[in-house]
């Protein structure tokens, strides 16, 4: 049968062909598919998984992950965070029928014109040690005394001097990095006493920017999970110029073994909204890109058309059910070339 | 299974292409001063007619195309060193002055051949994906690289600066006829004649008469030179062009597409996410194993994702 008896052009793209796509996607882009705070910038080896990329991303200096800020210490007097990363890796699609990936049971079997998706989630979030947390304590509690941040009357100003001073010793010998700096050049300076000491670790190197600052970092706890979805393909336009676009759609998703429930069912809503509002609105694939753009091809060659060429969705019929359709391991596109007078 | 495939119906091709050839207008001017010699031309052509067929037997037909010219001017001008004779005094007395050859140019042509020229070309070829290597190209003869060279220098297609595959239509026969003198012996007889009755027929019922009838004269002439195989004999005979001529273009004309000039080029790796103003490099995928087929009904092209 022929690939086009149902449209005047056919474009077709089978999942494992995807899945290599993705990949090399995650090689060239790893900023798509790592996000973490700025201190994984010079202790990538403490991220959940190693980033593989290219070889081109690291010579021109293309960023490994999305910079976030560090996850917030709640209710401390000064803004300071944990450091954290979070990672997508081992991405899997199967379109219909389902054959390379099994879908747990609360997603079911995979249904006609549907896709399966699967990848890993690792999130890793610093815990400081109890020794480090006791090295800030004091830290914190002077910043609170300073800042009249208690919970407590407040102390009048005499008492807030003494109590400053009475810190003084402690922070005698505590330095710390003048900003910006870099690693091979410290310039140190002596630590104000009216500040908060914090350790070379707190600081991540970022010359020109101002980072947050983070407690010391020796290692993240790691959890992985495993993310199950099932999601479809749908034509659309986007804003007024009228060009189709192809555009995932997801349908379900289902974290695998965890508990409890309320949490599991908060942290599919935070990955389903995040899928949804962040990744796959920038998934959208213009129709022309899938086949040819025949406009463009003609402008490139100076060629002016007076007529309009565009190229539409083949409108479902009874012999064309579904467009796209994803069927037999494949995406399918079915596209009609339209010529209008200008 | 392929990762990729893309096809296209032969109807919508068709329709393509007529809206190419509807479209397609080449124009271009040029004027060079090689000191005593200058040199122009200005160039305007459009596609007519036309056909294409997909055939069962993977091969692509392409018939009676023709290449019409609105403008095909050359311009040459010579300037002769000027030459003068006369003048000086002689006491009171002074000679007049003449010189020749005092402009710049002196002498100057301007024909335009467009209506002696015409050309209409049939072909029927096979696409065939090859690969280009841009660090070991394929060998190329002097005038396929010239052509090329052309048509990169005035833009009219991409340097071959990168690893890509490109569709060729290869020819497996062409037919070209190179000057189409029927109708260009019917247009000028068509013209002369028009323009004697005109001179002696100021107006009148009986112009447009006349003027109707030799038309008719005009495509009876056509009619009658258009004949095949005894067309070329008498076009070599009378026009003194000899068949070695026409099988060197011939030739040249089948390199051009089965070699020179690919009809669709794909970049290799194809850049699927652009480069950003922030400095990420593009995402490219490697393109492999590309293939190509036709049949009576569509034109597949398929294609793998390289590891």
């Amino acid at each position: 049968m022929p690939f086009t008896d149902r449209s005047d052009l056919f474009g077709a793209v089978h999942e494992e062909g995807i899945n290599r796509v993705v990949r090399h996607v995650m090689r060239q882009r790893p900023s798509l598919f790592n996000y973490a705070t700025p201190f994984f910038r010079r202790r990538p080896d403490l991220l959940c998984t190693p980033i593989q990329a290219d070889q081109r991303v690291i010579d021109a200096g293309n960023p490994l992950f999305t910079v976030q800020d560090p996850l917030p210490i709640l209710g401390a007097s000064v803004k300071i965070g944990l450091n954290f990363c979070v990672q997508l890796t081992d991405f899997q699609i199967d379109f219909h029928p389902g054959n390379t990936i099994a879908l747990p049971p609360q997603l079911g079997a995979l249904p006609p014109q549907r896709l399966a998706l699967r990848f890993r989630a690792c999130v890793g979030i610093d815990c400081p040690s109890d020794d480090v947390i006791a090295e800030h304590i004091r830290e914190m509690e002077l910043a609170a005394v300073r800042q009249g941040d208690l919970f407590a009357p407040a102390p009048r100003p005499r008492t807030r001097r003494m109590a400053a001073q009475s810190v003084r010793p402690v922070l005698a010998n505590v330095t710390r990095l003048a900003s910006p700096v870099t690693l091979a050049t410290p310039i140190r300076r002596r630590f104000p006493l009216d500040d908060i000491a914090i350790d070379l670790d707190d600081l991540v190197l970022d010359p020109g920017s101002n980072e947050p600052r983070t407690l010391p970092t020796r290692s993240l706890i790691c959890v992985c999970l495993e993310v199950f979805a099932t999601a479809h393909f749908e034509w659309g336009t986007i804003g007024n110029d009228g060009k189709q676009y192809l555009k995932p759609r997801l349908d379900g998703i289902e974290i695998v073994d965890l508990q409890p429930t309320p949490m599991e069912d908060a942290i599919e809503c935070f990955i389903k909204t995040t899928l949804r509002l962040g990744i796959l609105p920038r998934l959208v694939v213009p129709m022309e890109t899938m086949i040819l753009d025949i406009t463009s091809m003609l402008s490139d060659n100076n060629v002016t058309i007076e007529e309009k060429v565009s190229l539409r969705p083949a409108p479902i019929t009874p012999q064309l059910p579904f467009n796209p359709a994803i069927e037999g391991d494949q995406l399918k596109a079915f596209i009609n070339l339209v010529i209008e007078e200008a | 299974m392929a990762h990729m495939t893309v096809a296209a119906r032969e109807t919508v091709v068709q329709r393509a292409m007529k809206v190419l050839t509807d479209n397609f207008v080449f124009e271009k001017s040029d004027d060079q001063d090689h000191g005593a010699l200058t040199t122009g031309y200005t160039v305007k052509c459009h596609l007519e007619g036309g056909t294409i067929d997909f055939r069962a037997d993977n091969t692509v037909e392409i018939k009676e195309l023709d290449l019409k010219w609105d403008t095909l001017e050359v311009r040459l001008g010579l300037d002769i060193p000027a030459v003068c004779v006369g003048g000086g005094c002689l006491g009171p007395f002074c000679l007049p002055r003449t010189c020749i050859f005092d402009g710049d140019p002196d002498v100057s042509i301007a024909p335009d051949f467009a209506a002696l020229v015409a050309q209409e070309v049939s072909i029927i070829g096979r696409v065939i994906p090859r690969y280009f290597d841009v660090d070991n190209p394929p060998a190329l003869n002097a005038l396929c690289q010239l052509v090329r060279n052309q048509l990169v220098a005035n833009g009219t297609i991409e340097p071959f600066d990168r690893d890509e595959w490109q569709l060729f239509l290869d020819p497996e026969t062409i037919d070209l006829d190179l000057f189409d003198f029927p109708d260009i012996i019917g247009d000028l007889i068509e013209d002369s004649l028009t323009e004697l009755v005109e001179d002696l027929i100021p107006g009148g019922v009986v112009r447009d008469l006349i003027l109707a009838i030799i038309g008719g004269v005009g495509d009876v002439i056509r009619a009658v030179l258009d004949i095949g195989d005894d067309f070329d004999e008498w076009l070599s005979d009378i026009f003194n062009i000899s068949f070695g001529l026409g099988d060197f273009i011939l030739t040249a004309l089948a390199d051009f597409l089965g070699h020179c000039i690919p009809v669709f080029r794909l970049p290799d790796p194809f850049e699927i996410m652009p480069a950003t103003p922030q400095g990420l490099i593009p995402v490219a995928v490697p393109i492999r194993n590309v293939v190509a087929r036709v049949d009576a009904t569509e034109l597949v092209v398929q294609a793998d994702i390289g590891a």
